[in-house]
């Protein structure tokens, strides 16, 4: 591999990183959902590592611009991680398959903490305040959640630190964690599609008058039909080179269709 | 009591503000009991504001963005509650319902824009294959500013112009239409997942993803966490098993034979 020059990135790079990731969500799209945000958060820091050599400012974003969707704290700190073996050259497969790898966990665990405990439980303070006619309570809700924003910093530190201390060890196992976390990202994305893809067929949608269309497939083996759509979704783009645009247009349409008929 | 130009233009500001906040969902100050209170501030209400505020937020508690599903849109309940409660004079909590079809007409409208911005994404490609992260970035800013225009615009109509031209909208829009675009919506990640195994779908890891499907097929769980905890656990056996096999040829070797 040509080695190439790199700058280090400074402790102020890493917290200010934390504040651009704050735009994650900015571009929200049902084919990739965060993937914008995601690679816009790290890109000027791409920049600053290898300053004018655009090639490789621009492989470093291409290879973080797929699917990705997570908890959005968790996000800045695999933003930091990645930040931190991008820095150290560290190849590019290995930061991919880890990235994909870890995007599903971390978001049950983000969501735990954000989403299902902080959220709750502020809110629950805040209206027992407003109903005593307080104008404590908004307040007391906009601070605690400016705090749970900025949490993502240290989150950000906390990634770039991980990766940075763990660079020898990394490096040292490369080929070992490379194929690991190839089948971590694997066996996650199998698992996301049960959840992230419903294809059903309403209970009225029936054959011979009687016979629910689902039914036969559910019998056969549940969730066959969201597997079935992604595997051929992964014929069309990697063996056909079908664009991108075109599938999304396509199953809009089709979607449009079979709703219009009662099908879907 | 009526709304005046100058309300409806600061509660569209106020909308389009917290419309930014509520795609990034980082300060939470679209959150019904937030945006209640800034447009009882702007309504000269802040009573009412608090009040609506309170039942809002409640109403709205247990609904979450979770997994790209989007939820009758807070904001617009939040705001729409307490001008309707200010308009027409009835409660907080009749006010929230009368806010539903606006809410409504906020989800169906968020979930087409997430639809139609797929179509960024080959954009976002060609900008990446040049390295041009100004573009990136304007990219990005351009799509959530566009999100949070079509946010104020929805509360400025609602609010100030044609309030109940929207409601007797909302009760005739084809429903199949707006099934259509949430059956796009359940498909449409199958085309990112497509492209994630484009790039790391080999034939010789190609067993786990079906091993990871038919676990979260038939186990119920919260989240890929145990999944993710099994992978690791079977690439660790196999990393042992390969460092055995290693060692005893190794053996072999160093016996002579």
């Amino acid at each position: 591999m040509m080695t190439v020059s790199r700058n280090k990135l400074t402790k102020k790079d890493i917290t200010n990183m934390g504040w651009l990731s704050m735009v994650l969500q900015f571009g929200f799209n049902y084919e990739r959902m965060q993937a914008m945000g995601f690679c816009y958060t790290m890109a000027p820091y791409f920049k600053k590592i290898y300053g004018d050599n655009t090639e490789e400012v621009a492989a470093a974003m291409t290879n973080n611009i797929d699917f990705f969707n997570t908890e959005m704290h968790m996000a800045t700190f695999l933003n930091g991680l990645i930040l931190s073996l991008e820095e150290a050259g560290e190849d590019r497969e290995l930061i991919r398959n880890i990235k994909n790898g870890l995007f599903g966990p971390l978001a049950g665990l983000g969501d735990a903490i954000f989403w299902f405990t902080l959220l709750p439980i502020s809110a629950a303070i805040a209206v027992s305040l407003n109903r005593q006619n307080s104008i404590l309570g908004p307040i007391v809700f906009m601070v605690i959640h400016f705090f749970g924003a900025i949490s993502r910093i240290p989150l950000g530190h906390l990634g770039y630190n991980l990766g940075t201390n763990a660079i020898d060890l990394i490096r040292e196992n490369a080929a070992s964690i490379t194929k690991a976390a190839g089948v971590l990202g694997v066996m996650v994305v199998g698992a996301l599609i049960p959840s992230y893809i419903d294809f059903s067929f309403p209970e009225t949608f029936v054959i011979f008058d009687v016979v629910p269309v689902q039914g036969i497939f559910d019998t056969v083996l549940p969730n066959i039909l969201p597997l079935g759509f992604v595997l051929f979704l992964y014929y069309l783009v990697s063996k056909k080179n079908v664009n991108a645009v075109k599938l999304i247009f396509g199953i809009i349409v089709v979607s449009i269709i079979l709703s219009y008929f009662g099908i879907m | 009591m009526e709304i005046t130009l100058v309300q409806g233009l600061l509660l569209s500001l106020l909308a389009f503000i917290c419309s930014l906040d509520q795609q990034a969902e980082v300060f939470l100050i679209f959150r019904p009991i937030v945006v209640c209170f800034f447009s009882g501030i702007i309504l000269g209400d802040v009573q009412l504001g608090l009040s609506a505020g309170a039942v809002a937020e409640l109403a709205y508690l247990g609904l979450l963005t979770i997994g790209g599903t989007v939820p009758p849109n807070p904001l617009i309940a939040g705001i729409m509650t307490v001008v309707i409660s200010y308009t027409s004079g009835v409660s907080a909590e009749a006010a929230l319902g009368l806010s539903l079809p606006f809410a409504l007409l906020g989800q169906w409208i968020g979930m087409i824009l997430s639809t139609v911005y797929s179509g960024l994404m080959p954009i976002a490609d060609r900008i990446c294959e040049r390295g041009d992260v100004a573009a990136l970035g304007r990219l990005v800013i351009l799509s959530a500013i566009g999100k949070s225009l079509v946010t104020a615009v929805i509360i400025f109509l609602s609010a100030y112009l044609i309030q109940e031209p929207i409601t007797a909208l909302v009760e005739k829009f084809p429903e199949w239409l707006i099934h259509g675009f949430r059956v796009a919506g359940n498909l449409l990640p199958g085309v990112g997942l497509a492209l994630l195994l484009k790039v790391m779908l080999k034939i010789d890891n190609v067993a786990y993803l079906f091993i990871g499907f038919l676990i979260a097929t038939y186990i119920e769980m919260g989240n890929v966490l145990p999944i993710a905890i099994l992978a690791v656990c079977i690439t660790f056996l196999s990393y042992i098993n390969s460092r055995d096999q290693k060692a005893y040829d190794g053996g072999v070797d160093d016996d002579g034979i």
